[in-house]
């Protein structure tokens, strides 16, 4: 081909420059910063209008699945002295999985068309993959919440099978719901989603499970629960968190690495909210009390009501600091033209 | 007509005759159908009109697009107007003033700003800093481009589109269904070239079209037909991409060395999945010169890989949960 992209003066060194990568500065292929021109520092990609709704859904809809999960293991694998979870658990994954549903809807700038959603399944669509996931999840939710309720009330095998039949698959839809909300901001342009790919779905899946099991552990208390019942989901809890730092820790080392950290780093209100709320509040405090708790094998009402507080609204702002942190980072043209160089995409942002 | 013009230019001046065959100002013969319409006032509409203003037929099942050249731009803005006035859009931009009122930008004479859901053609002017004197004989390095939807072979924003709104023309452009679209805005941030928005006045989604409704009525769309240099020229993509490999040859060949094309299949602009841009563009500086991302990627390669990740570390929890209640349990 005769049009070889040069880039003007840079033509006398020549070779293709655009397929080159900016300026290597290490041996561990990690590349600087884009330094060059841009136009007029204008963003070069458009944020989305997405806010507080969709941080409220990005967090219901994990609680939604993620306690869904939990009662249904509990309902195989427990005992009778696990029935409240079970019961806690599906009623909340009920409110959860109803409120989700109505912020994705007010969100929309047409909310009468909703239902144009069940048109088509686009599977290259986190937005469609959500969309119906959404609505069978939704669906077996409330066959199982049903039968738990036929369940409370007239304390049959009747009411147990159906909430079963219901359970089952509405905790295989609660795995998808749990974690696709990572994959619906990544499959964007946006370089502070974009960046972590392969990171946030399993980030916002732990994160999802961790605070489903602080609200089912809320909803426990307020039913008057067993003992047994609260150790197993503080032991669930626990690993939860632990698997979020892990998580959590790899994320902020991609942003740094790729240079599309300016969210976190630039923005003094963000990064105080990762900080404090994501780190302190949504991943260590819970961490360390159910860690001394389990370790110990003694429990305080108290620490446990905490812990549950504390991850509830960690997990509340860790998904307000990806909406808004993804926002702030689409109207940064350098953080795009980094992300977007040759050599940025060779190192696994895109297949 | 103009054709006819240029005729008659020759003939009786020899030295224009020079000019025009040295600069050919058509890339395309205009067919001899064209000097049947000489009347200043048309009786109707005329078949198939994009035969004489474009020199192509259109027909359905072939991709369209434009070829923007930017060496040809002369920063009039005709395309803007053209698109703005075709299309019914509001006339309004980023910039304002102390009243709220529209103002101007102070960067260069770029005062649209931005592609938007009421813009869909944007004239981006580049002043590179230097004396005249010491910079090469060409534009005298003033860079303009007038940027526009790039109707991608694989397109982002239609990848994204949960309810279908967005979707392929038979002209193998893609165009916002109005009638579908219900404003979930997933389409915004998908686009690698940050094009299409909505509009919080009607609630949908949009952008350039191709002008899809004048392709079906045999017209050029209004910016390529409105340009006064033919910077922008449209027609079958197959056809424009070996007229500006030619363009690109001619420029090197004339010592602007620095032409290269974007969006064309295997260059910038056309990078991982994305394919081919059926609106292309001859740049002469870095694409992030003109606020373009030198290898744009496609949104959609990142979904399985993440996906998997999160279902496994899922199943993995479940299993750490199932282990939790088994452990707990007294009966």
């Amino acid at each position: 081909m005769s049009s070889l992209p040069n880039y003007g003066r840079r033509q006398a060194r020549g070779g293709q420059l655009w397929a080159e990568p900016l300026a290597p500065v290490s041996g561990n292929g990690h590349m600087a910063p884009y330094r060059g021109q841009t136009y007029y520092d204008r963003p070069a990609i458009k944020p989305s209008h997405y806010r507080w709704l969709i941080t409220g859904y990005l967090f219901s809809g994990g609680i939604a699945g993620a306690s869904q999960i939990i009662a249904t293991v509990a309902d195989l694998f427990g005992g009778r002295e696990h029935r409240g979870a079970v019961r806690a658990g599906r009623y909340v994954a009920l409110a959860a999985a109803m409120a989700s549903p109505v912020c994705l809807i007010l969100d929309l700038h047409t909310p009468k068309r909703w239902y144009n959603m069940m048109r088509i399944f686009r599977p290259t669509s986190p937005m469609s993959i959500g969309s119906w996931t959404l609505a069978g999840f939704g669906t077996f939710t409330g066959v199982a919440a049903l039968g738990q309720l036929i369940s409370d009330l007239t304390g049959g095998v009747l009411g147990r099978g159906l909430a079963r039949f219901g359970g089952v698959p509405a905790a295989a839809g609660g795995m998808v719901m749990s974690c696709y909300t990572g994959s619906l901001l990544s499959a964007t342009s946006v370089p502070f989603w974009a960046a972590v790919h392969r990171l946030l779905p399993p980030l916002f899946g732990t994160s999802a499970m961790s605070t489903g099991a602080a609200a089912t552990s809320i909803a426990l208390d307020a039913t008057g629960a067993s003992e047994a019942a609260h150790k197993g989901l503080e032991r669930i809890a626990l690993a939860a968190s632990a698997t979020e730092l892990v998580l959590t820790l790899a994320c902020d080392k991609e942003w740094k690495a790729q240079h599309v950290d300016s969210p976190i780093e630039h923005r003094p209100d963000m990064a105080r909210a990762y900080k404090i709320g994501v780190l302190g509040f949504g991943i260590l405090v819970p961490l360390v009390i159910h860690a001394v708790q389990v370790l110990t094998g003694r429990r305080s009402k108290v620490a446990t009501k905490v812990a549950d507080a504390s991850a509830l609204a960690g997990g509340f702002v860790q998904r307000a600091v990806m909406t808004f942190g993804g926002n702030d980072s689409a109207e940064r043209p350098r953080d795009y033209f980094r992300f977007a160089q040759p050599a940025a995409n060779g190192r696994g942002v895109a297949a | 007509m103009s054709a006819v013009n240029y005729a008659e230019t020759e003939l009786s001046n020899p030295q224009a005759r020079l000019t025009l065959e040295s600069h050919p100002v058509h890339p395309f013969p205009v067919p001899e159908r064209g000097t049947q319409y000489q009347d200043s006032i048309l009786k109707g509409l005329i078949p198939d009109e994009s035969e004489l203003t474009a020199g192509v037929k259109i027909e359905p099942g072939t991709a369209y697009g434009f070829f923007t050249d930017t060496s040809l731009c002369i920063g009039c803005k005709a395309c803007e107007v053209a698109c703005k006035e075709w299309n019914n859009l509001p006339a309004d931009g980023p910039f304002e003033n102390d009243h709220g009122r529209l103002a101007l930008s102070g960067q260069s004479y770029d005062n649209t700003g931005r592609l938007s859901c009421t813009t869909w053609r944007h004239v981006a002017f580049v002043e590179q800093p230097g004396r005249a004197t010491e910079m090469a004989p060409f534009q005298s390095q003033w860079l303009m481009m007038s940027d526009v939807c790039k109707h991608c072979v694989r397109a982002a924003c239609l990848e994204a589109c949960p309810t279908g709104a967005l979707f392929r023309t038979e002209f193998d452009t893609v165009v916002v269904q109005q009638d579908v679209c219900n404003g979930c805005g997933y389409c915004v941030p998908s686009c690698p070239f940050g094009v299409i928005e909505t509009n919080a006045h009607d609630g949908k989604a949009h952008k350039c079209t191709l002008c899809y409704d004048r392709l079906k009525g045999g017209l050029e769309p209004a910016c390529a037909k409105s340009c006064p240099t033919n910077s922008i020229q449209f027609g079958p993509v197959d056809e424009l991409l070996r007229r500006a490999e030619r363009r690109v040859h001619d420029l090197h060949e004339q010592g602007a060395r620095s032409a290269y094309l974007y969006g064309a299949p295997g260059g910038p602009g056309a990078t991982a999945g994305i394919e081919r841009l059926n609106a292309f563009f001859l740049l002469l500086d870095r694409p992030e010169v003109y606020g373009l991302p030198a290898a744009p990627t496609l949104p959609s390669t990142r979904v399985r890989a993440g996906l998997l990740n999160g279902l496994l570390t899922m199943a993995g929890l479940a299993l750490a949960a199932a282990a939790a209640i088994t452990t707990t349990r007294r009966s």
